[in-house]
């Protein structure tokens, strides 16, 4: 019978197997360390830290004002009984397990299982869950909540449109209160145009009293509103304008009033006039104007103001990236020479050149372009020229970096076989240096002017110009329609960029 | 006249390329270098046109040292000078006619050249190039679309542009079929012979070597250990070569009469 020989006949373990069985008992890992498995042991020590730290801080979150051992344990299993419980389960296990193990390690023919790793996994995984907080019942049951503001971002073409509109009205004066002379006549009415009687045409605004700890709003006089003349079975809004010009939609019980004109185009109704605080200021008889208006759209469809920005910013957020693309281009070709090693080998002088601007590149590269942006606009302020100066600088890194392993990886055969010739330093950079650089440096730039478009859409999130400045502004109105429009100019913009740039790399490597 | 003089080339990490190396090359000759991977014939090679410095020595051409030249002197020097490779060093992206004018760098006029601009004496001479080597109707194609026996014929004809005294070529045919190996040396011979171009070629196949060498020189850890004529070369035997090249040599037949291509 074949005998397994898999058991590594590494060093035999410093103790006996209960020795190291116990040691892992007192703290997991311990036991594999003294049985010479110093791997196994160090990664079961630190996990089992990590893990403890992790749980004794969640644990301290859930009951943040308890002060006792048991009692802050008692709350947080109070609270969330399906982490805290399984996950202490969890550590004892390790812990007889890790022992166990130990014992087994110990023992002169190892047997290595990763059982126990697969629970130290496990209990990363369950204490990870608890950390970041994910909470799949409240993202299934409010799922709902996201229909309406997705319905608008992702078909939000209504605003993009709009018509001309048109404001048919006509009102009333009203005075308030009512003094000893005569209250203001009621309109001419003149045939075919629309008109509005007000009765009575004066009387006092609504007041808000304050009685027994409560605000009572006392209703003002009560107007009969009668309207000829105006476009038959049409919506009609009664506004209200106070005589310093405010006006306002008058509401009744919380909602507008609104109503619709009978075939004649007429309409009958009563409101009270309102509630409103009148300026000290203002002198003598207080005149106000109650109007009907009717709204229409005329005209044809045309693009809305919203729309009409969207294009204007994403004709900046593309340039602002093609700049920041060509000053990168321009700034990095002299970077990249002084970070290609094998140009930069020659003597210890240039080889600290070298090892000098890998490390910048590497530093600035590793800043994202937003917060370059957030630096950028803490100088210009805020504007697409900050964005440029953003994806510039992190350009530059880029660029400089890919540029350098072009030029590193570039055949050295040709050079030798042009510098045969008896050609010029020159000559041979130009015939055989030159040539293998281009579609590499073709190929980056596009790779480059795609990505920084890309990143010109965000940018402007932090104030760097572009559509997202705009985006961020509507998302903060909770205005999705036009929101959802700047979406989807930057997917449209994105996907095109990126078949056009892929198929221009193409077409030159 | 090439007269190399104790020739010595040791790189910056200590490898001792060549030792004391010392031997000449008349005019008109077709001598051939031979010698296992790593026994310092590329470095010869590329030492004599300096490619690579030597660190001691003297390379005698025509009463220069080219081991001392100044860079302009040795421009001049190396024009005179073709080199073919292993692995062709054509310019891959460039296109056929491109590369064979390259190879007249060292003649025009150095500033209008980066312009990609040659006289018209040139392009003609470059289109006679392209047709000694059999290879005028792919003068437009990119220089990677053709195989390689046609790569090395672009080499060559690059070497030739640079109207030549010698031609240095390492393992010519290293990286080509056996077949294809008589065709690049037949075109070597035949400069040899009809515009009396002095050859120094590295090679492996003793097949080869007697088939085509005036006058053989050994190589093994840098040192010269055989100096042969032709007619030592052709009455050679298996052990000499085995000598040589080491115990674990073996000889490879390079068929030419056997029909191998069929």
């Amino acid at each position: 019978m074949a005998t397994r020989t898999t058991q590594k006949v590494a060093e035999a373990s410093l103790v006996p197997p209960p020795v190291a069985g116990i040691a892992s008992l007192i703290f997991p890992g311990l036991g594999q360390v003294l049985a010479r498995q110093l791997q196994r042991g160090f990664v079961l020590i630190g996990s089992t830290i990590m893990i403890i730290g992790l749980f004794v801080w969640r644990v301290n979150l859930l009951a943040a004002r308890e002060t006792g051992f048991m009692d802050t344990l008692g709350k947080a299993i109070g609270r969330r009984p399906l982490f805290v419980i399984p996950t202490l389960v969890g550590i004892v296990a390790l812990w007889l397990w890790a022992a166990w193990d130990a014992y087994q390690q110990a023992q002169a023919r190892r047997r290595g299982g990763i059982g126990v790793f697969a629970l130290v996994v496990l209990l990363f995984f369950a204490l990870g869950w608890q950390v970041s907080e994910i909470n799949l019942y409240k993202f299934v049951t409010e799922l709902s909540d996201a229909k309406d503001p997705l319905s608008r971002v992702v078909w939000p073409w209504k605003a993009a449109v709009t018509r001309d509109i048109e404001t048919t009205s006509a009102g009333a004066d009203i005075l308030t209160p009512c003094d000893d002379q005569p209250p203001p006549s009621p309109p001419e009415e003149t045939p075919g145009q629309p008109y509005v009687v007000a009765d009575p045409t004066c009387g006092d605004l609504s007041v808000q009293e304050a009685r027994d700890n409560e605000l009572i709003t006392v209703p003002g006089t009560l107007l009969t509103l009668v309207g000829r003349g105006f476009a038959p079975n049409t919506e009609t809004q009664i506004w209200w304008v106070d005589p310093v010009s405010n006006q306002f939609r008058i509401r009744q019980e919380g909602e507008y009033v609104s109503l619709v004109t009978d075939d004649q185009g007429a309409f009958e109704i009563e409101i009270n006039i309102p509630y409103m605080l009148i300026p000290p200021s203002a002198e003598g008889r207080v005149v106000h104007h109650v109007e009907a208006r009717q709204v229409s759209e005329i005209g044809s469809l045309k693009p809305s103001e919203v729309l009409l920005r969207n294009i204007e910013k994403m004709i900046e957020t593309i340039v602002l990236g093609m700049m920041a693309t060509l000053f990168g281009i321009v700034f990095s070709i002299p970077v990249s020479f002084l970070a290609a090693r094998n140009l930069m080998s020659g003597s210890p002088a240039t080889m600290a050149v070298y090892y000098v601007t890998r490390t910048i590149l590497n530093i600035i590269r590793s800043i994202e372009p937003m917060i370059w942006a957030i630096l950028a606009v803490t100088v210009v302020g805020l504007g697409p020229f900050a964005g440029v100066i953003a994806l510039f600088v992190h350009s530059i890194a880029a660029l400089g970096k890919l540029y350098s392993e072009a030029i590193e990886s570039i055949d050295p055969g040709p050079i030798e076989a042009i510098q045969a010739t008896g050609a010029t330093r020159l000559q041979t950079i130009m015939y055989a240096v030159v040539p293998q650089m281009i579609p590499p440096f073709v190929s980056f730039s596009i790779y480059r002017w795609d990505i920084n478009v890309r990143m010109s859409t965000i940018i402007g999130l932090v104030g760097g110009g572009g559509i997202g400045f705009l985006l961020v502004q509507y998302i903060r109105l909770l205005d999705y329609r036009s929101a959802g429009i700047a979406v989807w100019f930057i997917a449209i913009t994105v996907a095109t960029l990126d078949y056009v740039s892929s198929e221009i790399r193409q077409r030159f490597v | 006249m090439l007269d190399v003089k104790n020739l010595t080339k040791v790189y910056d990490d200590g490898t001792v390329a060549l030792r004391d190396v010392s031997f000449q090359l008349e005019d008109g000759e077709f001598l051939i270098i031979i010698g296992l991977s790593g026994s310092g014939k590329s470095t010869l090679l590329r030492c004599i046109n300096r490619l690579i410095d030597p660190t001691e020595g003297q390379i005698m051409w025509d009463g220069v040292d080219i081991a001392a030249a100044e860079p302009a002197q040795l421009r001049e020097i190396r024009r005179q000078i073709g080199m073919i490779f292993q692995h062709f060093n054509l310019v891959k992206r460039s296109n056929v006619l491109t590369n064979v004018l390259a190879g007249r760098l060292g003649y025009v006029n150095p500033w209008t050249s980066l312009l990609h601009r040659f006289p018209a004496e040139d392009m003609e001479m470059a289109m006679q190039a392209l047709e000694q080597v059999g290879i005028t109707e792919q003068a437009r194609k990119r220089a990677d679309e053709l195989s390689g026996g046609q790569q090395q014929r672009v080499g060559i004809a690059r070497a030739l542009m640079q109207e030549p005294r010698m031609i240095l070529a390492d393992e010519p045919v290293a990286s080509l079929d056996p077949v294809l190996a008589h065709t690049i040396l037949g075109y070597l011979e035949q400069l040899n012979q009809e515009r009396d171009i002095s050859i120094l070629c590295s090679l492996h196949y003793l097949d080869l070597v007697q088939r085509y060498a005036t006058r053989v020189v050994g190589l093994r850890d840098g040192r010269i250990v055989y100096r042969g004529s032709r007619a030592d070369i052709r009455a050679m035997t298996d052990e000499e070569f085995k000598d040589i090249y080491g115990q674990e040599a073996v000889r490879v037949s390079v068929g030419r009469t056997e029909g191998k291509e069929a």
